[in-house]
């Protein structure tokens, strides 16, 4: 699967400001929460208004790629209940924390979605989003009684990702909070690190 | 609340035309409210006779074809857009007794009102421009 699968894309391509905009708020408006919308353009303008209107609207922009002068613009639908994450799962530790795991024998699981992960994510760490996790967890047994930070974008998903690792015997988890909305370390833009 | 923004329309002019109503539309697709008061020259805008009225600046004529070629809408396209979005379309009632128009001559969906009710609107507006 690419890390570009989106669950709808508008074709901009040829129109000028504003209209790239009007589209893609009407395309928003169209699609679920938590789905990311692709608009391509080739309006140069487009670059920055489009991020700038994601941040205006509470959207999440995830990133641009170019190829030959065409744009496109990738943008997850905000999710009401992940703007104030209500997190319970009792380990917890900060984006610092995570930051001194860098290079160490912990496991750093990203449970954001594909695309999410492709456009910046902490080095080295691992892709398995969250409505897959059940399904990996196969894979990672050997980490059962190893350090495994979880992290997300604002410590909601993570926070359901260490119950279910926790739930299926994994002793040494913990919530980084808030998690990649707040990263100030390094990033790593790269195709997905399977495990 | 989500922002408000309101905006004065006092000239004629293709170009006036263009400013305005690109704002306009930016505006509600970042979901604020807009309003635009038409005033003297800026009535033309929302005329039914708009494309006959509204014309390029002396030497600017050249513009035409840039236009075409950037794909950008008609002002009528672009008007008609942003009443559907919800944007607020007021003409000035005494610059419309001073040039002897009615809202009759208006596309639908004006709204008459005084320098009161923009007003009203631009008190609470997060950001005010004039074209």
């Amino acid at each position: 699967m690419s890390a570009y699968t989106v669950d709808k894309s508008i074709d901009c391509k040829g129109l000028s400001c504003p209209m790239p905009i009007v589209r893609t708020k009407k395309a928003i408006d169209e699609i679920a929460p938590g789905q990311v919308l692709e608009v391509v353009a080739t309006d140069p303008g487009s670059v920055a208004d489009v991020k700038s209107w994601a941040t205006r609207t509470g959207h999440q922009f995830l990133g641009t790629t170019e190829d030959g002068g065409v744009f496109h613009h990738y943008i997850r639908k905000s999710i009401p209940e992940e703007q104030k994450p209500e997190t319970t799962f009792a380990n917890v530790v900060d984006n610092d924390v995570l930051a001194s795991k860098l290079g160490s024998d912990a496991l750093i699981l990203d449970v954001r979605e594909p695309m999410e992960y492709a456009f910046g994510h902490v080095p080295g760490a691992k892709l398995a989003p969250l409505g897959q996790l059940e399904r990996m967890l196969e894979g990672l047994k050997t980490y059962a009684d190893k350090e495994v930070y979880v992290v997300c974008r604002t410590g909601n998903r993570s926070d359901m990702a260490c119950k279910i690792l926790a739930d299926h015997g994994f002793t040494n988890v913990y919530n980084v909070i808030p998690g990649m909305s707040e990263w100030q370390g390094p990033v790593e833009q790269s195709e997905v690190e399977q495990l | 609340m989500g922002k408000r923004v309101a905006i004065i329309a006092s000239n004629g002019g293709i170009e006036s035309a263009y400013k305005v109503l690109n704002i306009a539309m930016a505006g509600v697709a970042t979901e604020a409210e807009v309003a635009i008061f038409f005033t003297f020259d800026g009535l033309s805008i929302i005329h039914k006779q708009s494309e006959q009225m509204l014309k390029f600046a002396p030497g600017h004529e050249h513009l035409a074809e840039g236009f075409t070629k950037a794909n950008v809408p008609s002002i009528a396209q672009m008007l008609e857009m942003a009443k559907e979005s919800g944007v607020k379309l007021i003409g000035c009632q005494m610059t419309m007794d001073v040039m002897g128009l009615t809202k009759d001559d208006f596309v639908d969906g004006v709204e008459v009102g005084g320098a009161v009710t923009f007003l009203d609107f631009a008190y609470d507006a997060d950001v005010t421009v004039t074209f």
